[in-house]
């Protein structure tokens, strides 16, 4: 019987008493890449360590192929690893660093081979590191000897957080590259929270948009954050850098956040009557989603970003490009409050 | 001033003519300075460990204790072991008193907190993505543990030699507990005490050199070390 390599049920996980983190249900299908993106607090990380095995969650299971499975489990050992967000290196010599877990696995025989195979998947050249201390790598370079580290092991499950995030792009893009070489040769599963969400669009099969330590959504949703102000007698919104006018019906506190549904693009920027709201924005990035084949915009209006799923029939009427003024139309009565 | 010359010299004169008082002297410093350390640091590390790695009530109640401890005047534990070790004290039947091993017990008490507080303070400033990072590359408990042992060393290290300084340089216990027996239980210290006494700062001035010589000594080679791991 084949199970999903994680089902994650009623968990719950707090710092101090404060629940950050709070999943009915969930489950990640083997070899599979999942997205997790969110806000900076949402709970990424924390699902995260979780998923590694680094902390046992308050409360709720986590299982594993089928078996449940706790920190210090035979899988947590020697099947998961995670990457952290900050590169984080043990004071010892690059070798040591890639070596570590091989070691500790008791893979001592093609050691070397391994620890070389492994900096070279990231770009980094075995003869002119493998010696190297520590302290004389580059935050770049540091991050990626952390992650010839975790691909040394062949791990089952691979977890990113925040790969790229303090690297430059040269980093980034052998880091990306490398770990897609992971999931494609060893059928690794991997699963990267990232800021990067057109990376993320392109390469998951799956993408979960964490939101105050809920699943909230697949991130195409437009989240629009408080405070709130009054328009008028009974108008709500925020007035914008362009002077627009966003309206949203009465919030149900200030710090309340609004899911805004964008039915439609137009090119013509006429007000609608009734519940309609219709803004005025410019395209400022068109996306590819792998898994469905839809396009994606995503449409600057004032400062605020709002993300359009574009049919090929909107696409073809429209010809959208980065840079086009464009008017966007969603409904009153449709917004939702988290 | 001419007496620190004269002592600069005497200490040479007397370390190559090989003047058996004073070898005596240095050999018990080093005999029960190592037995005191190496007791400190095999009771003192996983203590400083687990103070540093661990939450638990009572911790900060219990760091205060230990950081007290630390400034733990020698002639009164000098005068708690003197106690215990004496006929009529607890431990009488043993018969320590005025023995190396004696000395190095209350060196021990000495040395412990500086061992316990400088290796708790240096655990806890470990970068707590080190625990993260060995367990995701797949270490067990005492892995975790003996690695991050490993990579608060220098820490660990520093707290080491300020205690071996303390523990070599200490007076009162050496005295009260040793009783400064020649040939016996003096050591530099104690020795330089007498000496003074006696008027003979020559060769107080020497033993005192001999003593910065053996930390100069024991400190070039704790920075090898640190360069070489």
């Amino acid at each position: 019987m084949d199970f999903p390599i994680y089902e994650i049920s009623s968990l719950k996980h707090s710092y101090a008493g404060k629940t950050v983190l709070s999943i009915e249900h969930l489950t990640v299908q083997p070899a599979s890449i999942v997205g997790l993106i969110g806000p900076n607090g949402s709970g990424k990380s924390t699902l995260l360590k979780l998923l590694g095995l680094i902390e046992r969650p308050t409360r709720g299971k986590i299982r594993f192929n089928g078996r449940l499975v706790e920190p210090f489990s035979d899988e947590a050992r020697f099947l998961i690893t995670l990457l952290p967000q900050e590169p984080f290196l043990m004071k010892r010599s690059v070798f040591n660093n890639v070596s570590y877990g091989l070691k500790l696995r008791g893979n001592g025989k093609d050691i070397v081979d391994r620890v070389n195979e492994a900096l070279s998947l990231v770009g980094l050249p075995g003869k002119d590191f493998i010696r190297r201390p520590w302290y004389a790598l580059s935050g770049g370079e540091a991050q990626r000897v952390a992650l010839a580290a975790r691909l040394a092991l062949n791990p089952k499950v691979l977890l990113l957080d925040e790969p790229t995030a303090s690297v430059d792009a040269a980093s980034a893009q052998l880091i990306k590259e490398a770990s897609l070489r992971a999931r494609q040769e060893l059928g690794t599963t991997l699963i990267v929270a990232s800021h990067d969400w057109q990376w993320l669009y392109e390469i998951c099969d799956e993408i979960l948009h964490l939101f105050k330590g809920r699943i909230f959504g697949t991130g195409r949703e437009t989240i629009i954050f408080g405070p709130w102000q009054k328009l008028g007698t009974e108008k709500w919104g925020k007035i914008l850098s362009d002077n627009q006018q966003l309206c949203v019906p009465a919030p149900p506190d200030q710090a309340a956040a609004a899911v805004i549904d964008v039915l439609s693009v137009r090119e013509d920027g006429s007000t609608l009557a009734g519940d309609d709201i219709v803004l005025r924005g410019t395209v400022s990035r068109l996306s590819l989603e792998k898994k469905t084949g839809h396009l994606f915009a995503t449409i600057l209006v004032g400062d605020l970003p709002f993300t359009v799923r574009l049919t090929s029939q909107q696409n073809r009427e429209h010809t959208i490009f980065p840079g086009k003024t464009i008017s966007i139309r969603y409904r009153l009565d449709q917004i939702k409050w988290i | 001033m001419n007496f620190l010359f004269e002592g600069f010299f005497q200490a040479i004169n007397l370390l190559l003519s090989g003047n058996a008082e004073t070898f005596s002297a240095i050999w018990s410093t080093v005999r029960v300075s190592s037995y005191s350390i190496g007791c400190s640091l095999f009771i003192g590390i996983p203590l400083g460990f687990c103070l540093g790695y661990f939450d638990f009530s009572g911790k900060k109640p219990l760091r205060t204790i230990v950081d007290t401890m630390m400034a733990l005047p020698t002639v009164f534990i000098g005068l708690l072991v003197y106690a215990f070790l004496t006929r009529r004290g607890p431990l009488g039947d043993f018969g320590l008193l005025f023995t190396l091993p004696g000395i190095a017990i209350g060196q021990t008490i000495l040395a412990l907190p500086i061992v316990i507080g400088l290796s708790a303070t240096a655990v806890e400033s470990m970068d707590q993505k080190l625990r993260i990072t060995i367990m995701s590359l797949g270490a067990n408990r005492r892995q975790l543990f003996l690695s991050s042992l490993w990579e608060c060393r220098h820490g660990i290290l520093a707290g080491a030699i300020a205690a071996y300084g303390r523990v070599m340089t200490e007076v009162g216990i050496s005295m009260m507990v040793g009783g400064n027996i020649k040939w016996h239980t003096r050591t530099i210290t104690t020795a330089i005490a007498l000496e003074t006494n006696k008027g003979q700062f020559g060769m107080g001035v020497a033993l005192g050199l001999v003593l910065l010589a053996i930390a100069f000594g024991v400190n070039v080679s704790v920075s090898f070390l640190r360069r070489r791991y």
